[in-house]
This record gives structure tokens, sequence and C-alpha cells, in this order.
């Protein structure tokens, strides 16, 4: 939707989407980077690979989440 | 539910803090079906009292409301306005049926932990609220396919004006959270607050039936009014927890609903 036609209840219900959306983007971030960083970690015996997937995940997610909803505020 | 039901499991001997096992019923009656159990039966009981209800207050509607016609328009109007209208705008009285159903099946189910006698809130089972969850799952996706095209409702999810490796990165996020993860979280959401609420409410009633009732002593009178007085306090606001997760599930419900007719902006 362009920015001219927006109309304010648009924004809020944006807001109930993006907030109850965000539990389960957090949660895909971490299954997919974090499982692909503990498939690695297995594969190479590099424990640390793991955190550092579920990080790049949640780090992933938040990203997402502002792409898909807050980019119309900022 | 009872207190001398997790007595019966606690062994007698000492305080031992109910469990999951509170969570297990048996069939019936002795030689019924495994899967007759009381969950089982209040859940048809539920759905009743949901049926019953509605037909009483919406078969002959009156231009000036009356009796049951009063509390039932106070519900639609509720649900209407604070939880379809946000969402779906023009096309709310289209889904207000499911919604309504959905709403207040949930909201009796949830009450059942409260009710004397009954004491088990349905939807501590995850079977319940998953298989509710499941069938908004199936709308959605079913109502975006059909509004937004068999393959443009997959590519509508993917946020515009990135760039390309980017959605390499984050494509696969947006297809687990929205396909796999987000009915999984609606479902669980309203599983685990209803599993946890009946938990607390076991455990503090079943302190001050230990030892006000089962095991008086000096020492233990003050912890048995403590339990007694935190009972109390947790089921009024167990109350509250089960009308804002009632409130909550439709909420979402309306949310995928309105995703699966409109894309995302």
């Amino acid at each position: 939707m362009s920015e001219q036609k927006r109309r304010p209840e648009d924004g809020q219900q944006e807001f109930a989407d993006a907030a109850w959306s965000v539990p389960s983007y957090l949660l895909s971030g971490m299954a997919i980077w974090g499982g692909l960083g503990w498939l690695l970690a297995k594969w190479t015996g590099q424990a640390w690979i793991t955190p550092i997937g579920l990080v790049i995940g949640v780090v992933l997610a938040i990203y997402l989440v502002y792409v898909k909803y807050g980019r119309h505020s900022a | 539910m009872n207190a001398q039901t997790v007595l019966a499991s606690t062994g007698g001997g000492e305080f031992q803090a109910p469990g999951p096992e509170i969570f297990e019923f048996p069939p019936l009656f002795a030689g019924g079906p495994e899967w007759l159990t009381k969950p089982v039966l209040f859940a048809v009981v539920g759905a009743l009292v949901v049926c019953v209800f509605c037909w009483s207050a919406f078969a002959k509607p009156k231009l000036v409301p009356r009796g049951v016609q009063n509390i039932g328009e106070i519900g639609y109007v509720f649900v209407r306005d604070q939880i379809a209208r946000p969402f779906l705008g023009k096309n709310t009285e289209q889904w207000m049926p499911l919604l309504m159903s959905v709403f207040l099946l949930v909201w009796v189910w949830n009450i059942f932990a409260v009710i004397p006698v009954i004491q088990f809130p349905i939807t501590s089972h995850i079977a319940f609220p998953a298989v509710l969850a499941i069938f908004i799952y199936f709308i959605k996706v079913y109502l975006g396919m059909k509004h937004q095209g068999p393959v443009k409702y997959f590519t509508n999810l993917i946020p515009q004006g990135l760039p390309k490796p980017v959605y390499f990165l984050l494509v696969p996020i947006e297809y687990l959270s929205t396909f796999i993860l987000a009915p999984f979280t609606h479902a669980v959401r309203l599983f685990a607050n209803m599993f946890a609420g009946h938990m607390i409410l076991a455990f503090f009633s079943l302190v001050g039936f230990w030892f006000l009732i089962e095991k008086p002593t000096a020492l233990g009178f003050g912890v048995g009014i403590i339990g007694v007085i935190v009972t109390i306090v947790m089921t009024a606001f167990e109350l509250l927890i089960q009308f804002l997760q009632a409130f909550l599930f439709t909420m979402l419900a309306a949310m995928y609903i309105q995703s699966g007719l409109h894309a995302d902006h």
C-alpha cells in the first residue's frame, strides 16, 4: 500500500501484526540458522558455531520484522 | 481434579507438589473407551453450552433485546468491535459467526478450570487448542491462495526492495514462521497459559488442604493459611487470564484470516 493511501488504523493494525508475529519469527530465526550452526558444529567438531548460528538467527529475525513492519513508520 | 485426587497420587506420607499427572485421566467408566475421559466429556459439554447460549440469545431476536439476548449482544459487540473489526474492517460481519464461536468456546473451556466439580481447563490439553489453530491455519492458507493467487500468496509474504543475497538469509525464516511456527505458537500460547494456571491453582490449593486438614501442625498452620489465601487470589487472577487468552486466541485468528484476505503492505 502506498504512503498516500495509508489510514491511521493501518499503522495500529501493523503494530499488532508485528507484536504478535515476533515470537514465531524469533523461533524461526533460531531454528533455521541455529540449526544450521548445530549441523556445522557437528560436522566440524567446533561447538562454538551453534551459539553463533543462534545469535545470527535472532538478529536476522529482528531485521525481518523491521523490514516487514518497521519501515513504514521510520 | 480435586484435593483428594491429588492426595491419592502423593502416597499420603509427606507433602508432594502436584505434577503433570493431574492432567492424566482414566476412562470415564470401567471398560469404557480410553479416549472418553473427563476433558473430552466437558469439551462436548462446553460446545453444547455455547450452542444453547447462542440459540437462546439469537434464535428469535427482538428489536429491543431482553434477557439472554442482552448478554449475547454485549458479547457480539465486544467480539466485533474489539477483536474482529480492527483487523478485518469491512469483512468483519462475514467472519463474525466463526470468531464469535471460537471466542465463546475457548472462554467456556477455560472457565471450566474454576467451576466446582469440573475444575479443569479443557484447553490445557494441547489437542484442543491445536485442532482450533490448525483449523484457522487451513482457512488462512485457503483464503490466501484464493484471494491473492496460489503463487502470489507465497511471494507476497516476502518484503520487496532488498539486496538479493539478503533474501537468501530471510526467506527461510519467513516461510518457517508463517507456515509452521505461527500455528504452533497460536495453539501453544493458549495451552501453556491454561496448563500453568491449573498447576498453580492445584499447587496452592493442595498446600492449604495438606497443612490445614490432612496433616495439621502448629508450624504448618501459617503455611496452610497462605496456601488458601494465594489460592483465592490466583483464582481471581486466573479468571482474568481465561478471558484474556480467549480474547488473544480469537484476535490472532482474526489476524491470520486478514493475512489471507490481503497481502502484507
